[in-house]
């Protein structure tokens, strides 16, 4: 055949790079609205759910067990079940229906009814219902810290610029498991030189969070998988019941948790029963809900690539964190991983979370290049942030985070570094040297820091963790080395755990470390006027340009 | 004394800050860095108690989120329990990690070690259902 030359062309356009499959319900290779999903159904006898979706109490797997015990409230359920699908659905757009009568509609609906009401929704009448139903008024934002070396310094200097940002949370993990303690102390370290009162996690295997929560390198966690069918649950090597009693350890810490979960997991982990990924999905949200964890990360997560490759994937995140929502849970929306070559289709991806907002838009945002990435890389990206900017500028929308000075940012990136090897130095750790401190204040990525001996790093880690340093050896020796406003910073961290009201729904500190959650601050939007709007205040910081026209310019 | 509620009682640090103990009793404030200093205060007296744990699960019943509260109650049993011990019985309760007989004797552990009534529930119907699911261990 003669080609046509724009075809040709359109060939060679990045979103053709990007991999695309047609639905494969055999196989669970559908995002929305499998044949196989079941139909919503309850039947209660004596006050517990003898039937939940066709399926009889007797033939439940230990995940439907848990769902009808624990994450199903049955005293609203007949009513509940009892209201059409498409009635809630218009609900959910209803400015005179409040997020609160939404809510105690959605606790007593089965994972099937969810998936029917969702259903019904197009991507633009889930933004608005995503708008009204987050459970924290105010949107916030995460970002991701790593770097390929694993370099501590870096860490550091990358958390306190991205704390500077706005962000809200921090996250880190390892490209080597044995690091996990220097970067959960450089980063917590970082953070906190960044900005008072923002929270920190370094994402590890389950037991290793604990430790590090612990310990009191951490605030949080995230990295708490739970997937919608049995097998692959098990297959991740747990139960319903194991995650139950793991939830609540780290609540016996003080110790704020989500688990993390998304559409496509099933499938990628061989074994979706058939069912849509949304309905899977909503069966996560219900055992998350069910074990009385406050928050979940979803929205695919690192099976994007695979669900943006289906018709209807990005419609089906939004519906996952919508119904999130819905069951009065934290979101923290994902848009965390890499999926496509074009930029135009990422930032419309980022836009279905962005324009409403969630409790955290991004979960989260590279605030690192792509390649020092170690979760695979974000959907966004250091290099990004002004596009960001301008996009919260261009449509008045609070992303979560602010423009902020070079200068700025230079400065505190050098103190937070330096924070870094005072801590290092009077924990006896290696040393980290000037040349270090400078290289990370200016420094784009790893490959413009000095190597580090990593053997060296690795054993001094360890050998940290077997001395039983704290939390508290770290405020020390910020307070005895000149730095005792960070110290103090650390210190109402750890405060934090003792007090509690942060494990709550949505939490978020301020600079001043008052909470704000879900209780304290409602969201409780109804229509224009109401719900979230930016103050002056805000919107004079979001609106900076610095490299834009002034009038006295001209 | 009353249960504490959402909307009157949240938060519990601005609210009630003279409620907030720490687990070796020590009131909220003796955290400071005066404290740490001197060693007033160690890492083992900055650990959540279970008494607000038992506050903030009210929180939580009063704002219509039963499944927190009982999280938060369980966790205020588990305050009890080393941290060593709670590693060790999470990766016991993994999927074919333990026999029926060692689930259970870990709940028996739990309600007369810990006084973990909640938890010795949990366990005792993890191994229920861990045996019509068949995910005990098979020696």
């Amino acid at each position: 055949m003669k080609r046509s030359k724009r075809f040709e062309k359109l060939e060679k356009m990045p979103i053709n790079s990007d991999g695309f499959s047609y639905e494969w319900v055999d196989v669970g290779l559908v995002t929305m609205e499998s044949p196989n999903d079941p139909n919503p159904s309850i039947r209660i006898e004596n006050g517990r759910i003898a039937e939940m979706d066709g399926k009889e109490r007797k033939d439940f797997d230990s995940l439907d067990k848990f769902i009808a015990d624990y994450g199903i409230n049955v005293a609203e359920a007949e009513r509940s079940m009892g209201i059409d699908s498409l009635a809630i659905a218009r609900m959910l757009v209803d400015i005179h229906v409040s997020r609160q009568e939404i809510v105690k509609i959605c606790s007593g609906c089965t994972p099937a009814k969810l998936v029917e009401v969702i259903n019904h929704l197009n991507v633009v009448e889930m933004m608005m219902a995503q708008m009204k139903m987050r459970a924290r008024k105010n949107p916030a934002n995460q970002a991701h810290a790593t770097n390929l070396d694993d370099n501590p310094v870096l860490i550091a200097a990358d958390a306190a610029e991205e704390a500077l940002r706005g962000f809200a949370e921090v996250e880190t993990t390892c490209a080597l498991a044995r690091y996990a303690p220097f970067n959960a102390i450089a980063l917590m370290l970082g953070a906190q030189t960044g900005r008072a009162g923002v929270l920190n996690q370094c994402s590890m295997e389950e037991a290793t969070e604990l430790e590090l929560g612990m310990r009191g390198f951490t605030s949080y966690a995230e990295t708490l998988s739970v997937y919608g069918t049995e097998t692959v649950l098990i297959d991740g090597g747990d139960t319903a019941y194991s995650k139950a009693f793991l939830a609540s350890a780290y609540a016996s810490r003080g110790i704020k948790i989500r688990f993390t979960s998304g559409t496509g997991s099933e499938v990628l982990m061989g074994n979706a029963e058939q069912k849509s990924m949304l309905y899977l999905e909503v069966r996560c949200l219900f055992l998350t809900k069910a074990c009385g964890v406050q928050g979940i990360q979803n929205g695919s997560i690192n099976a994007i690539p695979l669900v943006a490759a289906l018709p209807n994937g990005f419609r089906a995140i939004a519906a996952e964190n919508l119904i999130a929502s819905m069951l009065n849970i934290e979101v923290a929306a994902g848009n965390d991983t890499a999926f496509t070559h074009s930029d135009f289709r990422r930032g419309v991806k980022l836009a279905m979370q962005f324009m409403p907002g969630t409790d955290y838009i991004t979960s989260g945002f590279g605030g690192i290049p792509n390649l020092d990435n170690v979760f695979a890389g974000s959907n966004e990206d250091c290099d990004d942030y002004d596009d960001f900017y301008v996009l919260q500028r261009d449509m008045k929308v609070d992303g979560g985070i602010k423009p902020i000075k070079e200068e700025d940012a230079i400065a505190v990136r050098n103190m937070a570094a330096k924070v870094c090897q005072t801590v290092f130095r009077h924990l006896g750790l290696p040393e980290i040297t000037d040349e270090e401190v400078e290289a990370a204040t200016y420094a784009y990525c790893y490959t413009d820091m000095p190597p580090r001996n990593k053997a060296e790093d690795m054993k001094a880690a360890t050998d940290m963790m077997e001395r039983g340093i704290t939390g508290f050896d770290i405020v020390k020796g910020l307070h005895e080395n000149g730095f005792e406003e960070i110290a103090e910073r650390v210190m109402n961290m750890l405060k934090q755990r003792v007090i509690g009201d942060y494990l709550h729904t949505s939490s978020v500190l301020d600079e001043n470390f008052k909470v704000m959650s879900a209780i304290n601050n409602q969201n409780d939007y109804m229509g224009p006027g109401t719900g979230y709007r930016l103050s002056d205040e805000r919107w004079a910081e979001l609106k900076e340009k610095f490299n834009a026209l002034k009038p006295q310019d001209i | 004394m009353e249960k504490l509620n959402a909307n009157t009682d949240y938060p519990l640090y601005e609210k009630h800050p003279e409620l907030i103990k720490t687990q070796t009793g020590k009131s909220i404030d003796e955290i400071n860095m005066e404290n740490i200093l001197s060693g007033k205060v160690m890492p083992s007296d900055c650990r959540i108690s279970a008494e607000t744990l038992v506050y903030q699960a009210e929180i939580q019943e009063s704002f219509g989120n039963p499944a927190i509260g009982a999280n938060f109650r369980r966790a205020a049993e588990m305050t009890r329990i080393p941290d060593d011990r709670i590693i060790q019985i999470y990766n016991r309760m993994r999927p074919h990690v333990s026999t029926k007989e060692e689930l259970l004797a870990i709940a028996e552990e739990l309600e007369t070690q810990y006084d973990a009534k909640i938890n010795a529930a949990l366990l005792r119907e993890t191994a229920e259902v861990y045996e019509e699911r068949k995910m005990f261990r098979v020696d």
